[in-house]
């Protein structure tokens, strides 16, 4: 490639890079910064003086400790149950052929559709039958068994349908039945895919925002992203340092994970065979 | 095997559905718990609560836990109410005045009249909003009027005279108002006068600002639509020319915190003077300046009620007796001026107010019960703020025509009102 | 007794009807009975505060025909939508071929433009907030190369542009990587005989790599679409809807009107519009895939 195609190829990704980068690296350093010196204009690059009291009182705040433990558990939850209802599921419908099982499959494909904000409101009012209002259990069954899983079981299936036969075969000659094979032969094959699914499902569980906010009240229940917008002052005016320090907090974690871990992550993501 | 997995599997399932549905069980002879839903997180303001709920519960044994529940501010009807639709609504509820005719008229709030204690010292003007056909139905816990703090600091360094000394001259009116905001913006690059809590969004805190004209936003009755009134034309068109021309409030988008030093001025409620604690900058707190239609004072509201659907209706509204008697009234009134009259005096609000003085208390807080108008407030309140809010936003551009927006306004909004 | 109906025929049809039960009965409760409950709901006039829950029949469907608003919300859903998918797919095509190149440190900028797909949506927004007020970090780089940045939250064109952006550059990482995947899977050969024939890039691109990934095109422009359809949190953020009503697409118009003012049916009957639409434009993009799809045969 000539000199003139790689300076301009580099050119123009660094252009683009400065959005991708610029938020996340104006919210550390905002979160640094004194109240006053987050609005100054024009907006300083590096805090001048660094002052990290923001970050004490967004533990003083809220019970952000918890709150945090609360998003971790629950998405590791959800991760865990979704991989298992998707890969069984996957695994039948790409390996297993039985009656009206094309027609089943569109049926749940259909729930892809269906955006949240839709069905919330039934939703609430069956919780609350069941009296598991302001329990985390609403965020943790409907993702299992919603949207985002559906799209696991899609994943899972792509993956599945892909895999050789002949191994199955073998498996079956040596008289292991049905779920023996699934879970001896095809599931230890999978890993790329269970771990591309794990992530979109962790993410996507640890990012809720409606949900939270409709079915919790008490504080120590809230999640995350809940969490973030509650840092007001007594009158309901934003605490902006806290904001972002909590915010800060909130991204940090998953961001290092996944600076160390993102040649997994995007490799896993590509052998979805979600190419088509 | 595999029955035996199956049944122990369905066993398990029935018994969870069993333990998560019989929890239901009115507890009329057991423990009461009640829930309280507040917006302020003030720990302060949480402690006087839970001080006077210790009280109650000492000559209750009944009652064994009554809990004060934060929600934030800025979504505090919408989730009070989310909480109201799923069968999840707590015992009392704070209200703010602009949802007061939606609670008050729904049948939703427990009729207060004869539970309260010594009602006849309740002023009138303060339980207007609260009282349908003569029976209560909230209790107005806090009146608070609008004030103007001053950065005292900042108007000496800009070579202006004290607006303590304005108002004794008789020149503090909007006019120069906005040139002390307009000079101190030019001079400092702060900004001048700041309307709390409007940031272009909350377009019913302007009422502090169109009194001064005679302005409403609608009629009395609550039919006809105020905006393209004469009154209110020349409001917005001298608030549009203080923003944009003469830069004296701080433009859209644009965010100045008084009580952070950013800007002169401020227009808010009292209950704010705590947030002065530790200020690093002398301030005064002084009356709204008069408009062309003269002297104006503008007033919010909190109410507190009972509602008929929680589970413990009647000691929840005991409780409110008990909350609003006069002895713990005189406690509130630290925070939260109370509609008692005989505790409306200069020296009472001082001595549980000690950031203000009684002159301070007397001219805005005093008078300013007495002669205010609340602050606007519908039947459908969301919906019609949010009508309004939008037909609004074309005004806060440079070149905006003031009154086809104002016309705009009211044409999107005349439906609504005449329900 | 020889077990005979259990055949071992038939012992896989039931270990297939096992394993997707969970997903399958979780999908009708959680998803499928909700939605009918929908229906229900929006023939229904449902007063919170009162507490009453009357049957009025298509009334809610009548007020949908004739709601004044819905016209500008269908603009503003379709006006966003139609831009997210655009610079979304575009960007995401632009960046995969950018970064198939084989120069060094391409692994790092993969890592940048994925890395906003990982925070979290609400962090990703309040920031934006702070950077897109007139005083803050954008206006303040453009001022520091010279331009003059406009109120971006504040007019109708760039509050609905910035919303778009905000959107776009949160989740464009997912696409790209897709692309790049796909991008690495067709065969040098074909670029190789083509540079013999004399095709230049832009053609190259166009007659080859367009056509070989045209599957993910289209499985990446049916989520993204969906997708779009479906974006609460920035608005709601960002904007509230406004200024006026310039970015109240209808999931947004749906939540004023369920949440905010109450009117759980007519909510409702948003709900189930919301629903019909995107079932419409997941068909015809789907019946679609006949014409633009290149299938090796």
């Amino acid at each position: 490639m000539s000199l003139r195609a790689k300076t301009a190829v580099y050119g123009i990704l660094c252009v683009l890079a400065v959005p991708f980068l610029f938020p996340t690296w104006w919210m550390i350093t905002s979160s640094m910064k004194p109240v006053n010196d987050i609005f100054r204009f024009p907006p300083t690059l590096w805090p001048t003086d660094v002052d990290f009291a923001a970050y004490r009182q967004v533990f003083d705040l809220q019970p952000f400790a918890r709150q945090y433990v609360n998003s971790m558990y629950i998405a590791a939850l959800v991760t865990v149950g979704t991989l298992a209802v998707a890969s069984l599921a996957g695994y039948a419908f790409a390996r297993i052929r039985f009656r009206g099982a094309n027609l089943l499959f569109l049926v749940i494909l259909t729930g892809l559709l269906i955006p949240s904000e839709v069905t919330i409101v039934p939703l609430f009012q069956m919780f609350h039958t069941w009296g598991m209002v302001d329990t985390h259990w609403p965020l943790i069954l409907v993702p299992i068994f919603g949207a985002p899983s559906v799209l696991a079981t899609f994943i899972m299936r792509q993956f599945f349908i892909a895999l050789p036969g002949e191994l199955e075969e073998a498996a079956r000659m040596d008289g292991l039945g049905r779920f023996g094979m699934f879970a001896r032969i095809a599931l230890p094959l999978a890993r790329p895919a269970l771990g591309a699914v794990a992530i979109f499902t962790f993410l996507h569980s640890w990012n809720l925002y409606l949900e939270p906010i409709v079915f919790l009240s008490t504080k120590e229940r809230f999640t995350l992203p809940q969490a973030l917008t509650q840092f007001v002052d007594a009158y309901g005016g934003p605490m902006w340092n806290v904001q972002l320090s909590a915010a800060t907090l909130t991204a940090i974690p998953v961001l290092i994970v996944f600076v160390i871990a993102q040649r997994q992550f995007v490799e896993g993501l590509a052998h979805t065979g979600l190419k088509g | 095997m595999r029955t035996r997995v199956l049944a122990a599997a369905l066993a398990g399932l029935l018994a969870l559905g069993t333990a998560a549905c019989g929890g239901e069980d009115p507890a009329d002879t057991g423990p009461v718990s009640l829930r309280m839903t507040v917006w302020t997180s003030n720990e302060a303001h949480l402690k006087l609560f839970t001080d006077i709920a210790t009280a109650y519960k000492a000559s209750h044994p009944t009652v064994s836990e009554i809990k004060f529940d934060p929600i934030p501010f800025e979504n505090y009807t919408t989730t009070l109410t989310t909480q109201i639709a799923g069968g999840n609504g707590p015992d009392l509820a704070w209200i703010l005045e602009n949802s007061a005719p939606d609670f008050v008229n729904s049948g939703a709030l427990a009729d207060l009249s004869g539970k309260i204690t010594e009602s006849a010292d309740l002023s009138a003007s303060a339980a207007k909003l609260w009282t349908v056909d003569g029976k209560l139905y909230a209790y107005p816990f806090s009146t608070s009027p609008f004030g103007v703090f001053v950065n005292t600091t900042m108007f000496t360094a800009a070579g202006l005279s004290s607006p303590a000394d304005m108002v004794k001259n008789g020149q503090w009116t909007w006019d120069n108002v906005v040139k002390a905001g307009a000079t101190i913006n030019a001079k400092t690059g702060k900004a001048g006068m700041v309307v709390r809590d409007f940031d272009y969004k909350s377009w019913d805190n302007l009422a502090s600002v169109w009194r001064g004209w005679g302005a409403q936003a609608w009629s009395e009755d609550g039919k006809t639509c105020g905006f393209n009134q004469q009154p209110m034309v020349d409001a917005m068109t001298f608030l549009h020319k203080g923003i944009f021309t003469d830069k004296a409030f701080p433009g859209p988008g644009t965010t100045a915190d008084f009580f952070a030093g950013q800007s002169a001025m401020t227009i808010t409620q009292i209950s704010r003077a705590s947030l002065l604690k530790d200020a690093k900058f002398t301030w005064d707190l002084v009356p709204l300046p008069t408009g062309p239609s003269g002297k104006y004072a503008v007033i919010g509201q909190a109410g507190l009620g009972a509602l008929k659907k929680g589970k413990h209706a009647d000691v929840a509204a005991d409780f409110l007796a008990f909350f609003t008697n006069p002895e713990n009234s005189a406690k509130l009134a630290a925070y939260f001026p109370p509609p008692r009259k005989s505790q409306l005096t200069a020296e009472n609000l001082a001595k549980t107010n000690p950031l203000l003085k009684p002159e301070q208390l007397q001219a805005v807080v005093i008078d300013g019960i007495s002669t205010g108008v609340v602050k606007p407030s519908h039947i459908g309140q969301a919906e019609l703020a949010q009508a309004v809010r939008a037909g609004l936003d074309p005004l806060w551009k440079p070149d905006a025509d003031v009154k086809a927006v104002l016309d705009g306004v009211c044409s999107s909004i005349s439906a609504q009102l005449a329900k | 007794m020889q077990n005979t109906f259990w055949t071992s025929r038939r012992r896989d049809h039931l270990a297939g009807y096992l394993f997707v039960a969970p997903q399958l009965i979780g999908s009708i409760v959680f998803v499928f009975v909700p939605l009918g409950l929908i229906f229900w709901y929006s023939l229904h006039e449902w007063n919170v505060l009162a507490g009453t829950f009357e049957f009025t029949g298509p009334d809610n469907y009548d007020q949908l025909a004739n709601d004044p608003k819905l016209g500008s919300v269908l603009t503003a859903t379709g006006l966003f939508s139609a831009g997210l998918v655009v610079l979304n797919l575009s960007l995401a095509l632009l960046l995969a071929v950018l970064l198939n190149q084989r120069l060094r440190g391409t692994v790092a900028f993969r890592t940048i433009f994925f890395s906003p797909v990982v925070v979290s949506l609400v962090a990703w927004t309040i920031i934006w907030g702070f950077l897109l007020q007139d005083n803050g970090g954008v206006n303040g780089l453009l001022q520091a190369v010279g331009a003059d940045g406009p109120n971006w939250l504040r007019g109708e064109t760039t509050a609905m542009i910035s919303v778009i952006v905000v959107q776009v550059v949160k989740n464009v990482g997912l696409n790209m990587v897709l692309f790049l995947a796909a991008l690495q899977g067709v065969p040098g050969d074909l670029y190789e005989a083509a540079t013999i024939d004399g095709a230049g890039r832009w053609r190259q691109f166009r007659s080859i790599t367009v056509p070989m990934i045209s599957p993910t095109i289209l499985l990446t422009s049916i989520i993204t679409v969906v997708g779009s359809l479906q974006v609460f949190a920035q608005i709601a953020v960002l904007t509230q809807g406004g200024p006026g009503t310039s970015t109240t697409v209808l999931v947004y118009y749906l939540y004023q009107q369920a949440f905010q003012f109450h009117h759980f049916g007519y909510g409702a009957t948003l709900s189930v519009l919301l629903f019909a639409i995107v079932l419409i434009l997941t068909v015809v993009q789907w019946q679609m895939r006949k014409k633009w799809v290149f299938h090796e045969s």
